[in-house]
């Protein structure tokens, strides 16, 4: 019964916290932009590792892509008023999809695709006109077969009927191959060596390395400089505590009111950081690949980075300030209001 | 089978009430500091009773103790050894809960340094308490502004503490001790950053309050004019209590008073 006569309406709680910041707004500010630059230093790093890998597995695309397309030009000279023909067997890989753009951006006289497999929706080039498999060879100087299905089935003679020159490309290393009769068979893949396969891997595991450690590192820079702003605001303020203990005020409100002042800062202070964090990677990483940087970048892997700092700054900005108000609030009024901290 | 007629009675007679209730007892109280390896004695064992409706004086010199006992009797601090009753009630035995109902409800506190939060107006720090006790805000805010006016600051209410003097600011102390209509005031020379006009207006008011609302006034100080207005003076020296005396007994114009 005594319990019920002493409380503290949320709302009152929201006003007096609000108030607090806009009071001190200049302390406000300060803070604020202690756990914003923490926020962006984290942010800064992730974004860097995010387009870093995502322009070197675009270069590598890119590499790959072009090594075929002069593969393919070796054979049967440049793409340029040539009639192509593309066995699009089942779903592409993201090289086949670029080398089949490549293909129509290379001016062929025609870029015929025949689809087998229809169970995915597919988006044609351009330039490129759908067939069916019969006349995918016709007029052709070279046919194409691309795609994630098997290929033990296909009938190269069938493929090549009509053909200017009866070649038929594989885009892919395990592409096995029924050969037949009078037409030439090609692989655009390069078979990779083995050894270069083991070091590969063995770089992606550094690389890995190297990227948590410096994650991590950046995750205890920000913890350390938000713990350091969110500390000095809450123990300037003991004295005020004090102050309310003696005018009746329970712990549980003291915390309520830091919980909610603290994450309004932490949340203000990680969106901001991370705004500037990733504007600034941007920008860095834009001085050397241009604007690369933009159609390489994994925009799924950067949102949920983003968010992650968001909780990360916002979890962060309240811990530190909960702890220390949770012992201002627990001490006995007559110390509080001493403390000369 | 029959009763006897005097012994029901007697069942159904409250007790007989001690004229004067203690409202704060202290009993054989001590309060050490330890800083490091040096103990300071604050208090050396302070026994008190303070009754209904009392005016209390207390006064020392600086280092004597008055502010440790000042806030051993209002629950602000734990002594180390004895005990404190507010309303027969053992202070170490009440839980968090029961020690800031106390604190907002029974005692209203007036610092010698104001202990105003600065970045509220006035007369948000006089409706704090009210919202810890959870008043409605208008009703809050009426009787905040009442109380402003009470002590001479109603044109002040939206100004910050510190846009005000010293002893504006320790009215609103007063304003903000008065808020929940406490039992017992305690007051850390309340009148010694004031001007001897406004020290007397708000000598007057605790007197009224006192007077008229039977409120229990505890108050520190060496303002001669408040010492003379009081029930009882309380002498405190080096931790001890030296002696209890009313004013009338007291010499006034003697040499400890200049």
């Amino acid at each position: 019964m005594i319990k019920s006569q002493i409380k503290l309406p949320i709302s009152v709680a929201f006003s007096v916290s609000f108030q607090g910041i806009k009071v001190r707004f200049a302390r406000s500010v300060v803070t604020v932009t202690g756990v914003m630059l923490g926020i962006a230093f984290l942010m800064s790093i992730l974004t860097g590792q995010v387009i870093k890998r995502g322009v070197a597995q675009e270069e590598e695309l890119r590499s790959e892509v072009r090594r075929m397309l002069n593969f393919l030009a070796a054979e049967m000279g440049p793409v340029r008023g040539r009639t192509i023909g593309v066995v699009r067997n089942g779903p592409l890989s993201l090289q086949e999809s670029r080398l089949l753009r490549r293909l129509s951006e290379g001016q062929p006289e025609a870029l015929r695709v025949a689809v087998i497999d229809e169970s995915e929706n597919l988006r044609l080039p351009d330039k490129a006109e759908r067939v069916p498999l019969s006349e995918v060879g016709s007029n052709a100087n070279a046919v194409i077969v691309m795609g994630d299905a098997d290929t033990q089935a296909l009938d190269l003679r069938e493929l090549t009927a009509g053909a200017r020159y009866p070649m038929v490309c594989f885009t892919r290393q395990q592409h096995t191959i029924q050969p037949a009769e009078n037409v030439r068979t090609v692989k655009l893949e390069r078979e990779i060596p083995e050894d270069e396969v083991y070091r590969r891997i063995e770089q992606a595991g550094m690389e890995r390395t190297r990227g948590i450690w410096i994650v991590v590192i950046s995750l205890l820079v920000t913890v350390i400089g938000i713990t350091n702003s969110m500390l000095m605001s809450v123990t300037e303020r003991f004295r005020e505590i004090g102050t309310m203990k003696c005018l009746g005020a329970l712990s549980s409100f003291i915390r309520q009111l830091f919980l909610i002042e603290s994450s309004l800062i932490g949340l203000v202070g990680a969106f901001l950081g991370a705004v500037v964090g990733m504007v600034f990677s941007f920008f860095a990483y834009w001085l050397t690949y241009q604007w690369l940087v933009f159609q390489a970048v994994n925009v799924g892997l950067l949102a949920i980075f983003f968010v992650a700092s968001l909780v990360v700054g916002v979890i962060l900005a309240v811990l530190a300030a909960i702890y220390p108000a949770k012992f201002a609030s627990n001490m006995l009024p007559a110390h509080a209001l001493r403390s000369t901290i | 089978m029959s009763l006897d007629a005097a012994k029901l009675e007697a069942l159904f007679t409250p007790p007989a009430v001690a004229e004067r209730p203690c409202v704060i007892r202290a009993v054989d109280v001590k309060k050490i500091y330890k800083m490091g390896d040096l103990e300071t004695h604050a208090l050396r064992g302070a026994t008190v009773d303070i009754y209904k409706g009392e005016y209390l004086s207390i006064m020392g010199p600086s280092g004597s103790g008055k502010t440790t006992l000042f806030n051993m009797i209002g629950g602000l601090s734990k002594p180390t050894s004895g005990k404190v009753y507010i309303d027969q009630v053992d202070v170490a035995q009440l839980d968090h809960m029961e020690l800031a109902w106390l604190r907002c409800r029974k005692i209203g506190y007036i610092f010698q340094s104001y202990h105003l939060i600065q970045v509220m107006t006035c007369l948000e720090n006089v409706i704090l308490p009210m919202s810890f006790a959870g008043m409605e805000s208008e009703e809050a805010r009426d009787k905040g502004v009442f109380l402003l006016k009470l002590v001479g600051l109603g044109d002040r209410a939206l100004h910050k503490p510190t846009e005000l003097s010293g002893g504006q600011q320790q009215r609103v102390a007063i304003a903000r001790a008065l808020a929940n209509s406490p039992e017992i005031v305690l007051a850390d020379e309340p009148t010694a950053n004031l001007d001897s006009i406004t020290g007397e207006e708000i000598i007057e008011l605790l007197y009224r309050l006192k007077d008229e609302l039977g409120v229990t006034i505890i108050s520190a100080t060496h303002d001669l004019k408040m010492l003379q207005r009081s029930d009882r003076i309380c002498w405190i020296s080096d931790g001890r209590i030296e002696k209890m005396a009313q004013p009338s007994e007291i010499d006034f114009t003697s040499n400890e008073f200049h």
